[in-house]
């Protein structure tokens, strides 16, 4: 059974993501943060706002951390570390974040508090955006491999990353995947500037525990399904299998949240009109390059 | 065979609760509710007619794709609509839209 | 065959506990989501039916379709939160007769016609999506290719509907 190494690794990398986050928002590294500040978490009160729609207000964060988990079941961590290999896991990945949005549309609406809600259905527009190129840009990588199994898309990279066959839809992906796990230059549902935190703003204690925990599980899963999708999986010389997902996948959790510094918060507005007017049509490109050169030189 | 009328009375409760939440709604959000759920219980019909019935036949797995394909249809005509009547009279309540009558 | 079956109506069960509460709540972002795990509930159940690309393709379609509905009838509801406890329907009466006969005459033909042997299994998952895809490219084409072009000119229906009128 995979299910218990593929879990602790989630976590383990979850923790790591959110040590980096916190060295790249305060300039500061501090190993033991997310424990200290988990701890004192869990030590506040948790308060519950006046009038809630209670049900969205509990199940939000929860079914956040859910959508992460079950993401992460079908991505394939190494030969044969796979909690379910689906016959259309590549699909499966995607139909799992969607309700990313569906939490935080929950979570948005059920304090009634008027920052998150706006927060929660910033995020539904910002899904609308988004998830167009992303199923775009997986139907190019499913052509290559011929599949939508997670373990067959990797194994179908095992001479070229997809990542150079097809450098276009990996830009795609990687901002979609930004968008996705709403970091910075995409983070319109948190906003701290000017939403005050918008959906978490009225989360408090442990409650906001779970919710942080599945940010950053989220995190580590989007990352993990680059890394599957684009970065050749765990294919690679020298190490073992399980070391180099861990890398790559670490490595693109990092260069997302480096990423985000430099970009100022796109608005709302701005980042429909870019994705429709850019991103889905460089996502359809991508697919016709592809479909060319897989008749003319193969996969 | 017990799958199939499973699904298939499944499908029928899917159906009676769509028709009665299209029948007795005043809002035209709501009503069009009730008939995604008829269609949704239309779909689990399809899908267990496919599986259990003729699962060599893809034409079934196809009618399924048409259905989803209607069901995304009806909501973008429908809150089109509805967005233009709202612009106009501001609200969507179908009982003031008697002028719609021909 | 009845583990199969007990999941189906499981999931079905949900699906039709979600679609009462559609109409049983006033909230109306609670309606609408309660769609949305309906919708998830019937996918799920073509999982149990080894119907596995339709499933995935529902539950991941509807959850986005089910949310803008939320949204739109947060725009358009007087009382979206149903704090008010608004009455919103008319002639409840004949509509649950209606619902109820509709429920009961489907019911009635899914019991009494004999619908022959059922087939005992299905092609494996991989070999149903990669057949699901040749029948779309072959035989299916022009019905798939209708829809591709209906869903274009209904886009653009919609937005020209829905558009302001500049007033010049």
């Amino acid at each position: 059974m995979s299910f218990l190494p593929v879990v602790l690794a989630l976590l383990a990398g979850a923790y790591l993501v959110a040590v980096l986050e916190g060295w790249v928002s305060t300039g500061r590294f501090r190993p033991a943060g997310p424990i200290l500040s988990g701890l004192a978490l869990l030590g506040q009160e948790s308060l519950v706002p006046r009038t809630p729609d209670r049900i969205f207000f509990e199940a939000g964060p929860v079914l956040l951390l859910t959508s992460a988990l079950l993401a992460s079941a079908v991505l394939p961590l190494g030969p044969g570390v796979v909690i379910v290999d689906l016959a259309t896991g590549a699909l499966f990945v995607n139909a799992a974040l969607v309700y990313v949005m569906v939490a935080l549309v929950m979570s948005g609406w059920g304090p009634d508090a008027a920052y998150a809600m706006v927060g929660g259905f910033r995020f539904l527009g910002q899904l609308v955006g988004y998830s167009m190129p992303i199923v775009m840009v997986i139907a190019a990588v499913a052509m290559r491999a011929e599949s939508l199994a997670t373990t067959e898309v990797v194994e179908s990279q095992a001479a070229l990353w997809n990542a150079l066959y097809q450098p276009v839809g990996f830009v795609v992906f990687m901002a979609a995947a930004m968008a996705l796990c709403f970091l910075p230059p995409f983070d319109l549902p948190t906003a701290p500037g000017e939403l005050a935190g918008g959906v978490v703003a009225e989360y408090t204690g442990w409650r906001l525990a779970v919710l942080r925990l599945a940010r950053a599980v989220l995190v580590v899963t989007v990352a993990a399904a680059v890394t599957v999708f684009f970065l050749g999986g765990w294919h690679g010389p020298v190490l073992p299998p399980w070391a180099w997902s861990a890398v790559k996948t670490l490595a693109v959790a990092a260069g997302m949240l480096a990423a985000g510094r430099y970009v100022p918060r796109v608005r709302e507005e701005h980042l429909l009109a870019w994705w429709w007017k850019l991103g889905i049509p460089l996502a359809l490109l991508n697919i016709f390059v592809v479909g060319i050169m897989l008749v003319t030189v193969g996969g | 065979m017990i799958t199939l009328l499973v699904a298939l009375i499944i499908g029928a409760l899917l159906f009676g609760i769509g028709l009665y939440g299209a029948l007795s709604q005043t809002n035209l959000v709501m009503i069009m509710m009730g008939v995604e759920l008829m269609l949704g219980g239309a779909m689990v019909n399809l899908v267990a007619f496919w599986r259990f019935l003729h699962p060599e036949v893809y034409a079934g797995q196809v009618f399924v794709l048409v259905v989803m394909t209607v069901m995304a249809l009806e909501m973008a005509v429908g809150f089109g609509v509805g967005t233009a009547r709202f612009r106009a009279r501001g609200s969507v309540e179908m009982e003031e839209a008697r002028e719609l009558k021909g | 065959m009845l583990l199969q079956a007990l999941f189906a109506g499981f999931f079905g069960m949900a699906a039709v506990w979600f679609g009462v509460v559609v109409f049983r709540t006033s909230s109306m972002v609670r309606s609408a989501l309660a769609l949305l795990f309906s919708m998830t509930a019937v996918g799920a159940m073509f999982l149990a039916m080894e119907a596995e690309f339709l499933g995935v393709l529902q539950i991941m379609m509807m959850a986005t379709e089910m949310a803008i509905m939320a949204i739109f009838m947060v725009m358009y509801m007087m009382d979206p939160g149903g704090l008010g406890q608004m009455d919103m329907s008319h002639q409840k009466r004949a509509a649950q007769a209606a619902g109820v006969l509709g429920a009961l005459v489907a019911i009635g033909v899914a019991l009494l016609t004999s619908w022959g042997p059922a087939a005992n299994a299905a092609p494996g998952a991989a070999e149903q999506t990669r057949l699901l895809g040749i029948e779309l490219m072959e035989r299916s084409m022009l019905i798939f290719e209708t829809a591709g072009v209906t869903i274009l000119t209904a886009m653009i229906a919609a937005t020209a509907a829905a558009i302001e009128r500049r007033r010049r």
